[in-house]
């Protein structure tokens, strides 16, 4: 397997351009900026500084960053392999014993380290912003071969770990999509136009499903989805998300929901969108002249 | 075992059909020149080679592997320069090298690689500011990274400066020394000439000739034209000199002499010269060049070995001059 190889020559490539640098820095001011925010908003409307807690900071943060990570991914990766393929440096990589999996694998781990690098990068400044503005950490423990630990760490690392997921699951998407056209301009567009049904039109699908089954008429009461309906909204990658994030973040009992609506299911849905995209483009690429 | 073997290769491009039967055995150890215009598929059978092309039906072995299955196999065997690629802009030449290095997982030295191409003082700076001509030294490099057993080299001396290709010579000598077989395309004919001992043509996706360039000279009807300057041409000489063996047509323009011969003795020629009582200032051979004989084996077949179509590339052919004391220059050293 020399996907590594290819990995490491795109994450160099990356470093050496500005975009890494770029995005970590805005990833940074973006964190400080939602920082800032979450202790300034609830003051101005009266609330208790209080009730702040670091678990709502990043539940805070979950949502807006689900914008920079998809459009990030899409800037880093639309031209992983088309623009190997356009330009011709497709052919030198080739020339190399790699093969196409190789090749589409090393794009997906070279390109989400530049995508991870920033988003860890922000969520380390986040948390030492916690400290210094003294929001703390609730006091919780997990008890773990035998000890009793502070939860927050564990939680904290999970919301990492989801975040880096679910940037994971747009580097798949658009390099997925960026191997299935040796056309940038193509893949751009295909790329958007998937961000656009998946994170600005998704919300209308799980209506609409309803409004059909419910014979082209509205329900008296549209907040309360059936759980069918509730599902097909969690297909969307940035909604599995946000909801995995609400289940880490807030202790809430969850028994009383079908397994499908746990916050765990939202993990497997995230996993399935990081396999499929990734597999379509690899097939289509495998089979193409280049 | 053959290096490369190709039997009855095909490949559409929509409705075009960009190879046409090829034919083709490269034999281990030997440097073939593949030779076409732009466009006559040289490029489309070299992708096919790597499989980054899928051919539309025939059989394609390298290195006595398929093609198509044992593909990663065989790229770890040969070291390529393919056509019309493009390096990576912001990454430094020994970053490339040692990306081939680490692709192919071998122990090379990168800067070991870049010196024997000649471009090691550039090693550390990006790329992207490199020539035409550095950027082809560093594929080059790239190809020759843990000593392939076969060399593919699509159109090697592009933006190569003489001294340059003269070089990339020398290290396909090299590379052949150590045992490796070497393939290459190319549309710069003087250049195949120094180097391959076979050469293949092909036009229009089908395989023309197959040969030795000496084979490809007595194949098409070549003639070596003589320029010889005089200090005055004697009475007789044109009929004198008509009757040397090889010479097929004499003229004279002031103190100049043209013959041209087929085979025969151009000191012969000179001798008879002098003989008629006339000094030979300067003297000039121009062999029919390899762009002469491709025009013959590429026009339309009902041309092929006709005289005219193999002077029509005239014009453009690189005159070779050497001087009385030289004696005969070989085209292939003054293109060096």
């Amino acid at each position: 397997m020399s996907f590594t190889a290819v990995a490491r020559k795109d994450f160099s490539d990356a470093r050496r351009s500005r975009s890494l640098w770029v995005l970590s820095g805005l990833f940074v001011l973006f964190t400080l900026l939602m920082t800032y925010l979450y202790t300034v908003v609830p003051e101005l409307e009266g609330a208790d500084a209080a009730e702040l807690s670091a678990l709502g900071l990043l539940g805070f943060i979950a949502a807006p960053a689900t914008l920079f990570v998809t459009l990030a991914a899409i800037v880093v990766c639309y031209k992983a392999i088309a623009g190997e393929s356009e330009s011709g440096s497709g052919k030198l990589l080739l020339s190399l014993p790699h093969s196409r999996f190789d090749v589409l694998a090393g794009k997906v781990l070279g390109r989400w380290l530049v995508l991870v690098v920033p988003v860890v990068g922000g969520l380390l400044v986040a948390l030492v912003a916690v400290f210094t503005l003294g929001i703390g950490f609730p006091a919780g423990t997990l008890e773990i071969a035998g000890f009793d630990l502070p939860a927050w760490p564990v939680v904290y690392a999970g919301f990492v770990a989801l975040t880096a997921l679910f940037a994971l699951v747009y580097v798949s998407l658009v390099v997925g999509v960026s191997a299935t056209t040796a056309s940038t301009s193509k893949a751009a567009a295909l790329a958007l136009g998937a961000w656009v049904v998946l994170e600005l039109l998704w919300d209308a699908v799980p209506v609409g499903l309803v409004f059909v089954a419910n014979g082209f008429a509205l329900p008296a009461n549209l907040a309360a989805l059936p759980n069918w309906a509730a599902f097909v909204s969690l297909l969307s990658p940035s909604v599995a998300y946000s909801h995995a994030a609400t289940g880490l973040l807030t202790d809430s009992a969850t028994s009383a929901v079908p397994f499908y609506l746990q916050g765990w299911f939202a993990v497997v849905i995230l996993a399935v969108w990081v396999v499929v995209p990734a597999t379509v483009g690899y097939l289509r690429y495998r089979a193409a002249d280049l | 075992m053959d290096a490369i073997t190709v039997s009855n290769l095909t490949k559409d491009f929509g409705d075009v059909r960009a190879l046409d039967g090829v034919d083709l055995s490269v034999e281990e150890g030997e440097v073939f020149g593949f030779l076409g215009p732009n466009g006559a598929g040289k490029s489309t059978t070299i992708d096919i080679l790597l499989d980054f092309v899928r051919p539309t039906s025939g059989d394609v072995r390298v290195l006595g592997m398929d093609a198509r299955i044992d593909s990663m196999s065989i790229r770890e065997r040969v070291g390529v320069l393919p056509d019309g690629y493009h390096v990576y802009d912001r990454l430094t030449g020994r970053q490339h090298v040692a990306f081939a290095v680490r692709s192919k997982g071998t122990g090379d030295d990168p800067m070991e690689l870049l010196e024997r191409v000649g471009i090691a003082e550039a090693a550390d700076r990006p790329v992207g500011g490199y020539s035409k001509g550095m950027k082809q030294r560093l594929v080059l490099a790239m190809a020759l990274v843990g000593e392939p057993d076969l060399l593919v080299l699509d159109e090697p001396s592009t933006g190569l400066d003489p001294n340059g290709a003269r070089e990339m010579r020398e290290i396909i000598r090299g590379e052949v020394e150590r045992g490796a077989t070497v393939f290459f395309s190319s549309h710069v004919l003087e250049q195949v000439e120094a180097i391959c001992d076979r050469v293949a043509i092909l036009d229009e996706g089908q395989i023309v000739t197959v040969d030795t360039i000496e084979g490809l000279r007595t194949g098409a009807g070549a003639t070596t034209e003589l320029a010889i300057t005089v200090d005055a041409v004697p009475e007789g000489a044109v009929t004198g000199l008509m009757t040397v063996p090889g010479v097929e047509d004499v003229t004279t323009d002031d103190r100049l002499v043209t013959v041209r011969m087929g085979e025969g003795s151009k000191s012969q020629v000179l001798h008879e010269l002098e003989r008629a009582g006339a000094t030979v200032v300067d003297f000039a051979t121009r062999e029919t060049s390899l762009e002469e004989l491709f025009a013959a084996y590429t026009e339309d077949e009902d041309e092929t070995g006709d005289r005219d179509s193999v002077e029509a590339g005239e014009a453009t052919a690189a005159d070779t001059v050497g001087t009385v004391a030289d004696g005969s220059a070989d085209p292939a050293e003054v293109a060096r």
